[in-house]
């Protein structure tokens, strides 16, 4: 590779850095995109962890954007490879006592869900009907928000409230507005009376992105995770992997030099601009036009930087930027002969079926002392988790017969535990899931395991370089929301270092496999760069 | 539209890196190209993993690149222009010797002979000839033999014997074609260590020593005895530089797409089935899997001539295969065996075991009664010593193979799954007695095992965990390989081909199979050709 200069280099192979890339090639810009892994995609990462022909998401699984994803639809990516299934059972929890599961179906199937509900609750079912009808309507103006920049800040302004938006949203959904003050539990425990349906809820909320369930005001995450998110998860054919594949392919058709197993160590300053990087190996890239970082802040700013470069407001926010919520996640994953058979399957066989299954609890309560843990910087006493078998659906995920379980452990940052800590988190942990396991399934024998793993968060956080383990390069709190995400000087892409960018999850939306903070990205660096707007606009959409 | 609603001109079945180039060539010469992969990555045998702990890079199958510089196929596919780094290890091999002592080959034979007079000046001598007039003619002979569909050996013989061969060469005769390597080695060279070595190379590169015939090709092999080349990165940056070349080039790879069927109609292959429904191919489908799923599995057997599935059914495979131990290392190792060569300690692949030709013999027969050797001889590498970038700074990664029986005596090819852990554990420590003190105490982190049973339900056309897709035997070499039949890249099936490493020369990371098929599909259906074919 002898070119060492370039319009434009992003830096950090993950999904966000593909789609700036390939928006940016496409419009004929020179881009150069540098990977510091031997593969491409970041948490777009599948993997046989277990045993051969089992492909494990080890971090994306659940694919809640693709619909609405300006990337997947621009470069139709289903011709490229990536090819999706949507079940339709796509959540549910099972009790231990073999009383009836909990399930919410897909966004068309409202009724269903509420079906599921009025088992426990006839009040809850009606609620879901409501709330996620209005929430199916909601989904342009939930989309726009994502795939739109938040409004650019000047220095002396007051920081934009990411309250108001969240009380706008309340009273489209015919709540309160004041519930936006309100923590996720408060918001569940408001809407629904049923313990099993609260069980399952806030799983389902500190799983997608809430970054607790206490919290005052962080009520618009149970808009977001409790009703907008489950009924929208694709699963990609193949693993979550595969979705990178196709962004690859679109990369390279598009023209973009791709260069993995490339790390930045540094970022080059010439004349008060970023004007290139510097790889671990000493090699130099040149940039012509712009720096893009869409890796972690903290990487950016602090260590590929420096922060002799930043103002003193721009190192206090980024040195007090949050990574981690305080619970994050581990991931589980099992090779198995046959998949769970849940005691709960006598009342609704849909259970055996639901994507995401909820496992280990038997009552709200169970849940909240198990995300408290983290919040205390211990590993939960009970084994619970979250699991996916995705080979129900994609028979190539799995040799055939065999089944491929996944799935997530809420453990507490990286930090809280020493590495031989961990170390033992990982000979141990599983055992007992499967012991707790067996007691809502049956089935679930160490007979019927053909072989496990565990990633812990300090794996995540050494191998993904994702801060604490962070599957959001920094906590989903409010604080650290819309324009504020990083920090209201850096909301906007660009920094206010002339020339550098950020397109990563430490922008808005934050995290989650949007292909948002890229394209975003892409809109703003449309406009210093002086590129048409065409370059991301697409008749059918108007974000 | 689906991804595979349209028409390919080719459909190629495996991306491994046979298919892989031939689809690449295929897409630059203008066709449509969808080449189709079973498993969630493309590669095949260039596959890289943190099977240990992350950051720390694994090359599962295909470590060691020997025809980096010789195969066509680097520059036509400008592959280091697309992403590819090769490093080439001053220090190629080593053995470390029971009583403490060691030899290393180096990319500088000077330095090689020096390492070997240390052990028999004579053999050094005679060594110092033997690499001279091997240099001389590797490349024609690697051009003939690899690169070109194959000779018969007895045109090959016939062709030797017209050039004088014996007259000119001290170590090229027509004899070659019934010798083993051990009988070559025992006619030439005095020393046992200096024979275990080179013994040592051939049996990495799948010739058994004592098998008769193999000598043919055996100065070919030596010739590229310091030619190992570390990808760097890992091998699987290989594969994904030939993905962007095929990208580049208007093709498509999709992995996750398992071919269940080739489709054929009146004697002709139109197409294939995979789970997403048919995909129809214009003018070839191309097969890079083995013989037996090609013939046995994907084909209606009614379509196939009888005679074909008769002597499909007899190809054989190798009888070793590997039992691979991947380590996770907290620096590089410091030998004992460094205070007698202190190059020990850079040596890219060492031997660690094979003292004599005997050992060997003993080696493959345990083999081939399905035991596993109590002491385990050892084929190690680290790669880190030269590519510091596949573990984290200061770290390292390592690699210990072993030949190992697919079916073990006791409890068959399933008997891997409770033997592994504790024959990994063996392994690691026969390694780390080699070790100065402190090492052996504290220089392993974690290790992560592939059994040979693994290595066949990875990738479906290693059966019994045979890396060669195919015994390295006389009887199935050249143009018996597979079979006299099938040796030219073509089938009795109309319009479908044979590129893998199923076909001549064999299998290892040598692009032949998919270069020569391409010369025959190039022949057959007039393409022209933008490269020029050695
Ligand atoms: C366990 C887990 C489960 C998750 N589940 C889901 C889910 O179900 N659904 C969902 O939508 N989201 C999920 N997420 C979140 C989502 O995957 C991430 O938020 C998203 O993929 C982040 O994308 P990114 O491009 O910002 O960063 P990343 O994917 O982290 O990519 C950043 C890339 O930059 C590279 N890099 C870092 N430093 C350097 C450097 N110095 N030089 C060069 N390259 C560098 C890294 O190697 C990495 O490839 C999950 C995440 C995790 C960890
Ligand atoms: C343990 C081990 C160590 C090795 N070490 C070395 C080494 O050091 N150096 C070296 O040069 N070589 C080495 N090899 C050998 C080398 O990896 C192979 O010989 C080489 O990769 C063969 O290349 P190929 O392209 O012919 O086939 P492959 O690389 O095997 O590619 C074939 C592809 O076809 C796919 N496939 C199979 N069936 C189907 C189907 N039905 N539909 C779609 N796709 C299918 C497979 O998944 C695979 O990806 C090693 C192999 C092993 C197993």
């Amino acid at each position: 590779m002898s070119q060492t200069e370039h319009d434009v280099i992003i830096i950090g192979g993950g999904h966000h850095g593909l789609t700036a890339a390939a928006y940016l090639a496409r419009a004929g810009v020179d881009v150069c995109i540098l990977e510091g892994r031997h593969e491409w995609g970041g948490a777009l990462y599948t993997a046989e962890v277990t045993a051969p022909g089992f492909c494990h998401n080890i971090h994306a699984n659940f694919m809640e954007f693709l619909h609405v994803m300006p990337f997947f639809q621009d470069f139709d990516l289903p011709s490229l490879g990536a090819r999706t299934i949507y079940p339709e059972i796509q959540a549910g929890i099972a009790f231990k006592d073999g009383r009836p599961p909990v399930l919410i179906y897909r966004n068309d199937m409202i009724e269903e869900t509420a079906k599921s509900f009025a088992v426990y609750s006839k009040h809850d079912a009606e609620t879901w009907r409501d709330l996620k009808t209005k929430a199916n309507q909601l989904e342009l103006i939930v989309s726009a928000a994502l795939y739109t920049p938040p409004l650019k800040w000047n220095q002396g302004e007051t920081p934009p409230s990411p309250l108001l938006p969240a009380h706008n949203l309340f009273s489209l959904f015919g709540l309160d507005e004041e519930m936006a003050f309100k923590s996720v539990r408060d918001c569940i425990d408001e809407c629904f009376e049923s313990d099993e349906v609260r069980a399952l809820l806030y799983r389902v909320a500190i799983e997608f992105a809430a970054p607790s369930l206490e919290w005052p005001g962080s009520g618009y995450f149970f808009l977001f995770a409790c009703l907008v998110m489950p009924g929208c998860w694709r699963m990609m054919v193949g693993g979550t992997h595969r979705l990178n594949g196709a962004m690859v392919t679109a990369c390279i058709k598009s023209g973009a030099t791709m260069r993995e197993s490339s790390r930045v160590r540094r970022i080059l300053m010439e004349g008060g601009r970023a004007a290139g990087v510097e790889l671990v190996d000493g090699k130099r890239l040149m940039a012509r036009k712009a720096v893009v970082s869409a890796i972690g802040l903290k990487d950016t700013f602090l260590k590929l930087l420096g922060e002799e470069h930043l103002s003193p407001y721009a190192r206090r926010r980024t040195k007090n930027f949050k990574d981690g919520p305080d619970q994050v996640l581990g991931s589980v994953a099992m090779a198995l002969h046959e998949p769970p058979k849940y005691k709960s399957a006598k009342w609704d066989p849909g259970i055996d079926r639901a994507w995401y299954q909820v496992v280990g609890y038997d009552s709200a309560k169970d849940v909240l002392d198990y995300c408290r843990a983290g919040h205390c910087d211990r590993i939960p006493e009970l084994p619970a988790a979250a699991v996916w078998i995705n080979s129900l659906w994609d028979a190539t995920q799995a040799p055939a017969g065999k089944h491929n379980l996944t799935g997530w452990y809420f453990f507490p940052r990286a930090s809280a535990l020493t590495e031989a800590e961990w170390e033992e988190v990982r000979e141990t942990y599983n055992e007992k899931f499967l012991t707790l396991y067996g007691e809502f399934a049956p089935n679930m024998t160490r007979d019927n395991v053909i072989a496990d793993y565990l990633h812990t968060p300090l794996d995540q956080h050494r191998g993904m370089r994702m801060r604490e383990g962070d599957f959001g390069h920094g906590a989903m709190s409010l604080d650290q929301m819309m324009g504020l995400r990083p920090f209201a000087g850096a909301s906007h892409y660009g920094t206010e270092v002339p020339g550098l960018y950020l397109a990563g999850s430490c922008t808005h939306p934050g995290g989650g496999v949007t292909a948002a903070c890229g394209y975003n990205a892409v809109k703003v660096l449309c406009e210093d760069l002086g590129l048409p707007q065409s370059v991301w606009q697409n008749p059918a959409r108007f974000y | 539209m689906g991804m595979l609603d349209q028409a390919f001109d080719a459909v190629i079945i495996g991306a491994g890196h046979n298919g892989m180039a031939l689809g690449a060539y295929l897409a630059k010469s203008g066709w449509s190209v969808a080449i189709l992969e079973r498993r969630t990555e493309e590669g095949g045998g260039l596959c890289t993993e943190e099977v240990t702990e992350p950051n720390y890079l694994h090359n599962l199958h295909a470590n060691y690149h020997s025809l980096f510089g010789i195969c066509p196929v680097y520059d036509d596919l400008e592959l280091l222009n697309n992403g590819v780094e090769y490093i080439h290890p001053a220090v190629q091999m080593g053995s470390i010797f029971a009583d403490g002592s060691a030899m290393t080959i180096h990319t500088d034979m000077a330095k090689t002979a020096a390492s070997f007079a240390r052990f028999s000046q004579k053999d050094a001598d005679t060594w110092m000839r033997l690499w001279d007039e091997v240099s001389g003619y590797l490349d024609l002979m690697v051009r003939t033999l690899m690169y070109a569909p194959p000779i018969a050996l007895k045109d090959l013989t016939r062709a030797l014997a017209s050039w004088g061969v014996e007259d000119k060469s001290e170590f090229l005769t027509a004899r070659l074609r019934s010798m083993s390597v051990v009988e070559f080695l025992d006619k030439h060279f005095e020393n046992d260590r200096i024979k275990a070595m080179l013994a040592f190379h051939a049996a990495i590169c799948g010739y058994q020593p004592h098998v008769r015939g193999l000598a043919v090709s055996y100065p070919v092999l030596l010739g590229k005895i310091a030619n190992w080349h570390v990808c760097k990165g890992g091998s699987h940056r290989l594969a994904h530089a030939l993905m962007r070349v095929v990208v580049k080039a208007g093709g498509r790879v999709f992995p996750q797409v398992p071919v269940t069927k080739i489709v054929v109609e009146n004697g002709r292959a139109v197409g294939v089935m995979t789970p997403d429904g048919f995909v129809k191919a214009n003018r070839l489908v191309a097969s890079s899997v083995d013989v037996h799923q090609t013939f046995q599995t994907l084909l209606d057997q009614e379509v196939v001539p009888a005679q074909t599935l008769k002597d499909v059914a007899e190809v054989k495979y190798q009888e070793a295969s590997l039992f691979n131990v991947h380590l996770a290392m907290n620096g590089l190792p410091r030998y004992k065996a460094a205070a007698f060569d202190p190059d020990i300690d850079r040596a890219w692949i060492l031997n660690i075991g094979f003292e004599r030709l005997a050992d060997f013999e003993e080696e493959f027969s345990l083999v081939r009664a399905g035991k596993l050797p109590k002491v385990p001889r050892i084929n190690a590498a680290v790669n880190s010593i030269y590519d510091p970038t596949d573990a984290p700074a200061g770290k390292a990664t390592g690699l210990l193979r072993i030949f190992a029986p697919f079916a073990l005596e006791d409890g068959g090819a399933e008997g891997w799954n409770k033997a592994a852990r504790a024959y990994g554990q063996a392994c690691v420590d026969r390694w780390l007695a080699e070790m100065v003190e402190e090492d052996q105490r504290q220089l392993v982190r974690r290790f992560a095992t592939e059994t040979p049973l693994e290595i066949s339900q990875k990738i479906i056309n290693y059966r019994f965990g045979d890396w060669m897709v195919g015994q390295i035997h006389p009887k199935n070499l050249l143009e018996q390989r597979p079979t006299k039949e099938l040796a030219e890249y073509r089938t009795p099936i109309q319009g479908l081909y044979l590129c893998g490493a199923s076909q001549h020369p064999h299998g290892y990371i040598t692009f032949a199979p998919g270069y020569n098929a391409l010369g025959i599909i190039a022949e057959d259906l007039g393409l022209d050709k933008w490269w020029e074919q050695v």
